[in-house]
């Protein structure tokens, strides 16, 4: 029903537009100049930059098409009121650019605010303040706000006042542009938007509980019909609304982009599409099954792209069947490897054309050897940092009952046996607990049972590696029983630092501080095994 | 505690008298209300240095005022010596560093660079939104943070501090902008405010009422070189909060287009760490690099190398302190400024203990003269003479010249005993092979004794009366120590393949070109290699048509053997004749640290045993006249130290109640004799405390006592009771 409506808006907006993109040409240097002087403050709020058409809008988002429209219909001709909009959907599904572009595309003034970059109520305020009165931090003003701004009620008498002023030069502007046909385009109406993005991270603030109501009211508050609010989040509407009586702002939903959108989003700007797209005929699906996102398939596709490259040398090629069944068995290979590591770190020598080459550039760095690589440990630790690690993964790891059995007299070997024992019943109910172990994660445990297992890790291992050790032995000075012993909880603190251990927090006075080892059991393994330590006869399975 | 005190040592230096007088800074903690030791010592020495210590009315003083002021001048002299000994150790330690980070510095910056012009290629192309509050209009591939991840691969961050200060000094003095932030900019209370506004702090240099990000972007646009980049550094990504350096990353990522901002986060263990600490979205956000900082071993080895082995300060250590120091590193310590402090503190009390350790300064300064003998016995006189008259009885101008040949010899035995050890590591460098290891080995006496049955000086004639070819088929007499590096070393020589053997003989080459029958021998040897070679190829041209592959593979085996087998009998040979640990140098002393017991106590400190034992001896450390008794606890002792003693009789559970009622006795019923005694003394202070001890309240006792519980609970010597069992505390400690 509202087509006809848009419609005609759209085709009156791209008239008016096409006739300043005419004078455009004539004297932009010019209006540049006296805009800057004259009237630096209205065009300020505007998006700046050459005025889009609606067809370079739609054709700038496709698969957005039908909520471009729904949010022109909303926002309705130049100086009609509007009601709220509440702008949700994932995360990189071109909301905030679709409602910039927008706003470029209507010329009407806006003012922006991320809560993001605001990360306080205060900042946004201010902010938002600072825009409406054309103010600047600089060094001149000792990058001081326009006004100082803390507190809601203030914010709206400052805001009453900024937007009336604002609306009422609007509105003198328009009479001005009206009777003079040059300066026609620069505002368009005398509305103002507030665009709130990130809307989401506010729920996270300390007094999210009277800004968000402030904002979501703001509406009714200020009940100025020439102000238009948007806001814009990454979570649906349901997540913020508590029936608190306000006039629910209405909703318009980007869903995530199906696979045809992506690929005209990916193919649009590329340099050579022909190419690109077989690349993405060979690419797209099985990545779309992981993820939607456009900022994620981008990112992965730009460097795996250069690897489709390749084997090419004139890139301008348009691929036959042939070729692009060559290049697609010459990316496979690397297609398994991105899907599987979305983060992935370049080595600096590995810029550039072996950009992608990552992986194997990092294990020839390392030193040429017959260890594999996931095998080292490559990161230093000193050797009684390590079997306090290994103290700590093992604390965490079994409960704390079996404690007695693995580091009796007798060793580990013992209790091995003693394990293996069970009847079927049991081995049920074991298996139960292990899966409720699981589940759990790491268990916490006292600084005693760690200093505990640490000792008695110790004087094993000084059994276990008998011939290995006795080189060291031999250097080792008399007169120092238990060297590994003096410096542990110095140890300790750096290992709570390295975040390897979890601290729990309580009053280290009381004594009872509980850690937890939060080391994965790989990086456990590499560390015994850095030190010879048969980590796998202690660890509790089952 | 500890590593606060293990700074990397600045090169001003407090007070040498500070460094040595008081052994109370060695220890790693102190006791609670501890009283100054002896003043007679101290005080005197505090005061004279100003003074010159040769100053004339002093000598002109009483014969015990002279001996002190001797003593004094002594220290001064020695603190002087220490002082120039170690200025001299320190530069040589930031050369090394300097030098081993200067590559990955320089590939930082050109990475920074590279990175920048490619934002600015993203910005140039579309750029109106610059000045304005919302985002630019740009895909998601050109809004990634570049970010350089340095691997300090070490997990304790202590040494790598500096680095980072390096890099930042580094990158500002080629034009960018540079924040250094730290994990405390990102802690959960302050949240993502806390890092904004550290980082307009440093670059703004005012504080900012309300910190964002537009303040930053007007700061960089009016910059006037704001064509170069901002780089932010993050020393420690582990201790960061992930959250905030999340959204910290999220909020820059968002301004990259009009800030342009590039990370530097230091990561201490592995770059996937970052995949645990960030979010998703956050890593999503980073374009990473990653650089990698020498590893802690390399650093290691070129301290020590440049240290111990090539430099001769003027000072060493022993065999016994240098394994301590080996084991200490590696069990415990950890990092570079932990070894560095060691070997301070050996430095220091060596100097200190040593009483002709002021002959060193001699020493090294005719090494910086590089003249051949005259300087040095200058030195010593110029020393002597600075010292009292009664010290210079003692020693006489014989000493000196004594003294004098026996240096020089010592020195260049050291040289030539440097020249093996490098030649031993220049062969086994590899992995796993570390300059400290060989140490141990090469300054090991036993090692040295098994090898040399006769003294030095007929060995050297011997081999000089052989032939000279001598050294290359040298059997060595010496019986190795079996995992034994230098047999290692040894081992892998003979193994060598013939262009790193070359390489290797070249190396010797340039380390030996100081001494030249060594240097000799060395190009002897490569000859030899040379010639087997071209013989080789005659031979395989010759036979070439009769003789195939296999064969002519054994045979070319066999040759470098010969080679290879040489080379490794002259290192047997050097190693026979030259390797003379420092310790069977005759007056080593004078150079040599051997005191490991001391060094031990001052690295490792046993302090909670200190504790005990200065509570149950509190009167040695307080040497107040009025709790001389022993075994009797008096009430004028201290109440901690009453406390401990009292507690000794219970079991790991005290009761407190009992406890308390002892503590009150104690308190309430002094002894008579003492008072007595007490009011003799002259300390008038503790007398009204007696004299109002009548008067004590229970209050009062009751309050001293949790004083002295909470005293004890905190040096760690008691827990506190458990919910399970209100009236009894534990006692963690037992015996000494």
């Amino acid at each position: 029903m509202g087509e006809d409506e848009v419609l005609s808006v759209t085709r009156r907006t791209t008239r008016s537009s096409s006739a300043t993109a005419i004078s455009t040409k004539n004297d932009v240097v010019e209006r540049i100049k006296s805009t800057h002087i004259c009237s630096p403050s209205l065009n300020d709020l505007l998006y700046g930059g050459e005025p889009i058409d609606l067809d370079v809008l739609l054709s700038n988002f496709p698969g957005r098409h039908p909520q471009i429209r729904e949010l022109l219909q909303i926002l309705g001709p130049s100086n009609t009121p509007m009601l709220p909009i509440f702008v949700y959907g994932g995360p990189s599904t071109g909301k905030t650019s679709i409602i910039l572009q927008l706003f470029r595309y209507l010329n009407r003034p806006f003012v922006y605010s991320s809560c993001r970059t605001c990360y306080s109520p205060r900042i946004l305020f201010e902010s938002v303040l600072n825009q409406l009165s054309h103010h600047r931090k600089n060094a001149t003003n000792g990058y001081s706000s326009v006004k100082r701004c803390e507190k809601p009620s203030d914010f709206v008498n400052f805001l009453r006042e900024a937007l009336v002023s604002m609306v009422n030069r609007l509105k003198e502007n328009v009479g001005k542009s009206k009777s003079s046909k040059k300066r026609e385009r620069s505002i368009d109406g005398h509305m103002v938007y507030l665009i709130f993005d990130k809307l989401e991270l506010v729920r996270d603030w300390d007094k999210s509980s009277s800004i968000l109501p402030l904002l979501f009211n703001l509406d009714s508050i200020l009940n100025i019909p020439e102000v238009g609010l948007i806001f814009i989040s990454s979570t649906p509407p349901d997540t913020f609304y508590s029936s608190m009586g306000y006039i629910e702002p209405v909703p318009i939903y980007f869903p995530n982009y199906s696979e045809d959108d992506l690929r005209q989003i990916l193919v649009r700007n590329q340099a050579y599409p022909k190419l690109y797209s077989s690349f993405l005929d060979a690419v797209l699906r099985p990545f779309c099954r992981i993820t939607r996102r456009l900022d994620e398939l981008s990112a992965v596709f730009s460097s795996l792209f250069l690897e489709y490259c390749k084997p090419l040398n004139d890139l301008a090629v348009v691929p036959n069947e042939d070729l692009k069944r060559r290049l697609f068995s010459n990316l496979q290979p690397h297609i398994s490897l991105f899907l599987n590591e979305t983060f992935r770190v370049l080595s600096q020598s590995s810029s550039g054309a072996e950009r992608t080459k990552g992986r194997e550039l990092r294990g020839s760095k390392r030193k040429i050897g017959t260890h594999d690589e996931s095998d080292e440990l490559d990161f230093h630790m000193s050797t009684s940092a390590k079997y306090l690690l290994i103290s700590a993964f093992l604390a965490s790891r079994n409960p704390a009952t079996l404690d007695a059995s693995l580091f009796d007299s007798r060793g580990g070997s013992d209790s091995r046996k003693r394990r293996r024992k069970p009847s079927e019943t049991a081995k049920g109910q074991k298996e139960a607990e292990e899966e409720e172990l699981l589940t759990k994660g790491p268990g916490s445990f006292p600084l005693e049972r760690l200093l505990a297992i640490f000792q008695c890790i110790t004087s094993v291992a000084e059994d276990y590696l008998g011939e290995e050790v006795q080189v060291e032995d031999s250097l080792e000075v008399e007169g120092q029983d238990g060297p590994l012993m003096s410096d542990v909880l110095l140890q300790l603190s750096s290992l709570c630092n390295a975040n390897f251990i979890v601290k729990g927090g309580t009053c280290p006075l009381e004594g009872s501080t509980r850690y937890r080892s939060v080391v994965t059991e790989d990086l456990a393994l590499k560390v015994a095994k850095s030190v010879k330590f048969p980590l796998a006869k202690y660890v509790y399975r089952r | 505690m500890k590593k606060t005190a293990a700074s990397a040592p600045s090169p001003a230096e407090p007070s040498p008298h500070q460094e040595h007088g008081d052994d109370n800074s060695l220890q790693p903690f102190f006791i609670l209300h501890r009283a100054a030791p002896d003043k007679s010592d101290r005080k005197p020495s505090r005061r004279s240095v100003p003074s010159s210590p040769a100053s004339p009315d002093k000598a002109v003083n009483s014969d015990d005022h002279d001996d002190c002021s001797g003593d004094l001048s002594r220290e001064h002299l020695r603190m002087e010596a220490f002082q120039h000994a170690w200025s001299d150790i320190e530069t040589a330690i930031q050369g090394v560093l300097q030098s081993i980070d200067s590559a990955t510095f320089e590939a930082i910056h050109s990475w920074i660079s590279e990175s920048f012009s490619i934002i600015r290629t993203h910005v140039s192309s579309g750029f109106s939104e610059i000045a304005q509050s919302f985002p630019a209009a740009v895909d998601s591939v050109s809004r990634r943070l570049f970010t350089g991840l340095i691997l300090t691969k070490n997990v304790e961050l202590f040494d790598d501090l500096r680095t980072f200060e390096e890099v930042g000094r580094f990158l500002r003095s080629h034009g960018c902008h540079v924040a250094n932030l730290s994990s405390m900019d990102f802690v959960a209370k302050n949240g993502i405010g806390g890092c904004i506004t550290s980082l307009l702090r440093q670059f703004l240099a005012t504080s900012v009422d309300a910190p964002d990000m537009l303040t930053l972007s007007s700061w960089y646009n009016n910059q006037v070189n704001n064509d170069t980049p901002i780089v932010l550094i993050i020393d420690d990504l582990e201790r960061c909060c992930g959250s905030v350096l999340s959204d910290f990353i999220l909020l820059l990522s968002e301004w990259v287009m009009k800030i342009p901002v590039i990370l530097i986060i230091g990561v201490a263990t592995t770059p996937d760490r970052l995949r645990s600490i960030l979010q998703s979205e956050a890593l999503q956000c980073l374009y990473p690099f990653k650089f990698n900082l020498g590893t802690l071993a390399e650093r290691m080895d070129a301290v020590v190398e440049a240290i111990l082995v090539k430099q001769s300060p003027g000072f060493f250590i022993s065999h016994k302190v240098a394994v301590f120091m080996r084991n200490h590193f590696v069990n415990h310590g950890g990092t570079l400024s932990s070894f560095i402090r060691a070997l301070k503190i050996a430095c220091v009390q060596h100097f200190s203990m040593e009483p002709f350790s002021f002959v060193l300064r001699g020493l090294i300064e005719e090494e910086i003269q590089g003249s051949k003998h005259g300087a040095l016995p200058k030195a010593i006189y110029n020393c002597a003479s600075n010292i009292s008259p009664c010290e210079r009885n003692k020693m006489d101008e014989e000493a000196v010249q004594r003294l004098v040949p026996e240096i020089a010899q010592l020195r260049r035995l050291h040289f030539l005993w440097s020249i093996v050890v490098l030649c031993l590591y220049e062969a086994g460098k590899g992995d796993e092979f570390h300059v400290l290891d060989l140490l141990c080995e090469a300054l090991d006496p036993e090692f040295y004794a098994s090898r040399a049955p006769g003294s030095f000086t007929q060995e050297t004639g011997h081999t000089k009366a052989s032939s000279p070819n001598d050294c290359f088929t040298h059997q060595h007499k010496f019986t190795m120590r079996k995992n034994g590096f230098i047999s290692q070393v040894m081992r892998k020589v003979r193994d060598l393949s013939e262009s790193h053997l070359l390489s290797l003989l070249k190396r010797w080459e340039r380390h030996t070109a100081d001494i030249i029958e060594i240097h000799e021998k060395v190009k002897e040897l490569q000859h030899m290699l040379k010639f087997e070679n071209c013989q080789q190829v005659k031979k395989d041209s010759v036979e070439i048509a009769k003789i195939r592959g296999l064969q002519n593979k054994s045979n070319l085996g066999r040759d470098m053997k010969r080679v290879n087998d040489k080379a490794s009998s002259f290192l047997a040979y050097l190693i026979e004749k030259y390797m003379q640990p420092i310790e069977c140098v005759p007056s080593h002393e004078i150079v040599c640290f051997k005191n490991v017991k001391k060094l031990q106590m001052a690295l490792v400190g046993d302090s909670r045993r200190q504790i005990q034992v200065d509570l149950l001896e509190s009167h040695n450390i307080l040497s107040c006249s009025c709790c001389r008794n022993d075994n009797i606890l008096l009430s004028s002792m201290h109440d901690t130290s009453i406390m401990y003693s009292s507690c000794q009789e219970h079991g790991d559970l005290v009761n407190l109640h009992d406890w308390y009622q002892s503590f009150k006795r104690i308190l309430l019923c002094p002894n008579s004799k003492k008072r007595h005694k007490l009011k003799q003394s002259p300390v008038s202070k503790k007398r009204k405390i007696v004299d109002d001890s009548e008067k004590l309240s229970e209050v009062v006792i009751q309050s001293r006592f949790c004083r002295g519980v909470a005293e004890l609970q905190i040096t760690g010597l008691l827990r506190m009771q458990s919910k399970r069992r209100p009236d009894f505390v534990q006692r963690v400690a037992f015996g000494l």
